[in-house]
């Protein structure tokens, strides 16, 4: 009789737990439609991706969508995580190379086969990522591109050589305030100088090619700007960089389209130009990406048409033109590209002539690892401790080893 | 009747054993599965057995050696700071001091807040031109500035401030805790043959505050060998160039960044079966000491 009870109550609290473990992955079946997002928004950015769920909610009485903000990092690893667990959001939001480990790890579906022939037809091609012949974004917006940055107050014309450059940063470099400020310890802030001394990160096998002469090149010439010509601060990040340029106590830096509304709001008088021409003639050439909605593997058939609608919608032309000025980014749809707000707008116009002359960032797995891997090296060569040949000697090994080591 | 009454503390304590089994054995369990696999980004759904070849990837790199001797580093010197500044705090709030619950508050407040703020505050704070640390540095102490966050020795010694920082308010608990156990006669009796305070202090006080110590230090040290956030946040994720990595923060990023999940989860196996050998070790020698006490 005991015995007996005793195992009634185990069956009846494991089953407790497996209905409240199963109830996660089990909501669409009943009641409204809710549709879960996660994304990696810029808090401006995120201001209007809630109105354009606002309006579509508005306009889809039977929809509901809950969004999830997280980091670039913690987007991708919480994911992972839910994903491959069979659960997770609907629809996963954030930059274009994340599409390389989420698909090789087979967490979204490709988008090709998924939604009805002919979605991608209204995008602008450069906005679109192929990655083992399938499409696996739908790209809200394109850019992500690195521009120089200036205050117009304190720099009217922006350089366009190295020498102008250098002359005009050492000028503005005075008690406290700062010529030039820049993130030199993320390696995306130095592609656009390996780009314009003529290397690239990896061949068209995906196999690293960062122990070259331009990368040499690039870090020499960076750790010049930052340690020997005294224009820019000793500890030189992002925060640190944005904070300067905010005060005004920085005239020029180096940032992309998802800051320069905040610049706006904090009463900087804001330019934005192509990089500068480096020592070798060539500009400064910045690497390009999409942000769009990936569908996650998980989710059903039956569910498929409303998750396709909503991310039809949120691409739609009309929900990038809202607020695209003022946020100052590009829209991926070719007839708000076309737009006249978008096209009149000085900052997007200089915007578009940067983004045309970068160079779209590779979307492999392998991506990831060589980040990781130039990080260590490019901080290295910017505190001194290392010398640009040894650094790229060690970023190519490094990286050679740690793709190894993922594909073991 | 009696049979039914022996049941029933199992019947209470049921839920608790199935919420344990489910997060506690069962993770613990497939962690040690997938020690054995190769799971990772190319093999995520179709990972196979590849019996011990993760350990020997482990033990045959010299990154390991190197991790585990900046653990060892981490966590002698934080476990040794903790104690040290924790008792000494403990003793002196013991004694005759004017307003001492205004200073035990105040003491206790790097552990009432959560680690994670107190954690990005003091990076925020090791700033080498903007910091709080340096300002006072150069303008009060007339002391060269120090690049706390740029260079390898100085991004390991940052973090092992701020958890020193983080941590002593419990040693200074639990030793207040024990102080107050001691009986005041030993002092008395001390005093009346004439015991100096240092005297005291070595043959009283320390060997009273011993039993509630060792379980404390035992938890303080696995909590610190373990420690992924403190290093993570002030060192913004191993920087500068990946050299203020222990352990724990190394399989945490060879896992989430690079998705080597076997290879981080037997490198996790490895800290685990170190973290066991050091309790048994630790439990054994305490009970040697019981018993010719």
């Amino acid at each position: 009789m005991t015995s007996r009870s005793l195992a009634r109550l185990v069956v009846v609290t494991l089953s407790a737990l497996l209905l409240l473990t199963g109830c996660a992955g089990k909501k669409e079946s009943a009641g409204p439609k809710k549709i879960v997002i996660w994304m990696q928004m810029d808090p401006e950015e995120r201001t209007r991706f809630t109105k354009n769920v606002a309006a579509y909610e508005k306009a889809h009485p039977g929809v509901t969508i809950e969004s999830v903000p997280y980091d670039t990092e913690n987007l991708r690893q919480q994911y992972q995580t839910a994903a491959g667990g069979g659960a997770g959001p609907q629809i996963i939001f954030g930059p274009s190379d994340q599409v390389g480990p989420l698909s090789q790890l087979e967490l979204i579906k490709p988008l090709d086969a998924a939604l009805p022939k002919g979605f991608f037809d209204r995008f602008v091609p450069q906005s679109l990522d192929t990655l083992n012949g399938h499409l696996w974004a739908a790209p809200d917006q394109v850019g992500n591109h690195l521009m120089l940055v200036y205050n117009k107050k304190l720099v009217p014309v922006p350089p366009r050589t190295a020498a102008e450059f250098l002359a005009t940063a050492k000028t503005l470099t005075h008690d406290g305030s700062y010529g030039f400020a820049m993130n030199v310890s993320e390696p995306y802030w130095l592609a656009p100088f390996l780009t314009g001394f003529g290397g690239w990160v990896m061949d068209d096998k995906s196999i690293p090619t960062l122990d070259t002469q331009p990368m040499r090149d690039a870090l020499a010439y960076l750790a010049d700007l930052k340690n020997a010509q005294g224009i820019m601060p000793k500890e030189s990040d992002y925060q640190i960089a944005e904070t300067l340029f905010k005060e005004g106590k920085a005239a020029m830096i180096i940032n992309g389209p998802w800051s320069w509304s905040s610049y706006r709001k904090a009463g900087i008088d804001l330019g934005v130009a192509p990089i500068w021409a480096l020592p070798n003639g060539n500009p400064g050439r910045p690497m390009t990406a999409s942000k769009g909605y990936s569908i996650n593997v998980n989710v059903k058939d039956a569910e498929m048409a409303t998750v396709t609608d909503v991310i039809s919608y949120l691409t739609s032309a009309e929900a990038e033109l809202l607020d695209a000025v003022s946020l100052g980014v590009l829209p991926s749809d070719k007839r708000a590209w076309m737009d006249a707000s978008i096209q009149n707008d000085p900052i997007l116009k200089a915007s578009q002539a940067g983004f045309d002359g970068g160079k779209r960032m590779p979307v492999v797995p392998e991506m990831r690892v060589i980040w990781d891997t130039m990080r260590p090296g490019l901080q290295k060569v910017m505190n001194g401790s290392q010398k640009p040949a040894d650094a790229a000697k060690e970023m190519q090994a490094a990286a050679v080893q740690q793709i190894a080591g993922m594909k073991h | 009747m009696l049979r039914a009454s022996r049941s029933f503390p199992y019947k209470l304590l049921l839920p608790a054993i199935v919420v344990m089994l489910a997060v506690v054995l069962f993770p613990l369990s497939y962690n040690f599965w997938l020690a054995f696999r190769n799971m990772s980004l190319y093999h995520f759904r179709n990972h196979q057995f590849v019996g011990l070849e993760n350990f020997r990837l482990i033990l045959a790199e010299p990154v390991f050696y190197q991790m585990l001797g900046k653990s060892l580093i981490w966590t002698s010197v934080n476990i040794i700071g903790h104690v040290t500044i924790g008792v000494l705090l403990a003793v002196l709030l013991n004694g005759p001091v004017k307003g001492k619950t205004f200073f035990r508050t105040i003491l206790i407040l790097p552990w009432a807040m959560p680690q994670y703020i107190s954690a990005l505050t003091w990076r925020g704070m090791f700033n080498y031109e903007y910091g709080a640390v340096n300002l006072i540095l150069k303008q009060w102490l007339h002391l060269p500035p120090v690049p706390w966050l740029s260079d390898p020795f100085w991004a390991f010694v940052a973090p092992i401030i701020t958890n020193l920082w983080l941590g002593f308010p419990f040693m200074m608990v639990v030793a207040l805790g024990g102080l107050t156990s001691i009986p005041g006669e030993l002092y008395e009796a001390a005093d009346l043959d004439g015991a100096s305070s240092w005297q005291k202090f070595r043959e009283i006080t320390v060997p009273s505050l011993m039993p509630v110590l060792i379980p404390a230090i035992l938890l303080g040290t696995i909590w610190t060998f373990n420690n992924t956030l403190v290093v993570w946040l002030v060192s913004n994720g191993g920087q500068p160039a990946d050299s203020t990595h222990i352990l724990v923060t190394y399989i945490y990023k060879v896992a989430f960044t690079y998705s080597r999940y076997s290879y981080a989860a037997a490198f996790s196996v490895v800290v685990f079966i170190l973290l066991l050998g050091f309790v048994i070790q630790v439990m054994r020698q305490t009970a040697a000491q019981e018993k010719s006490a």
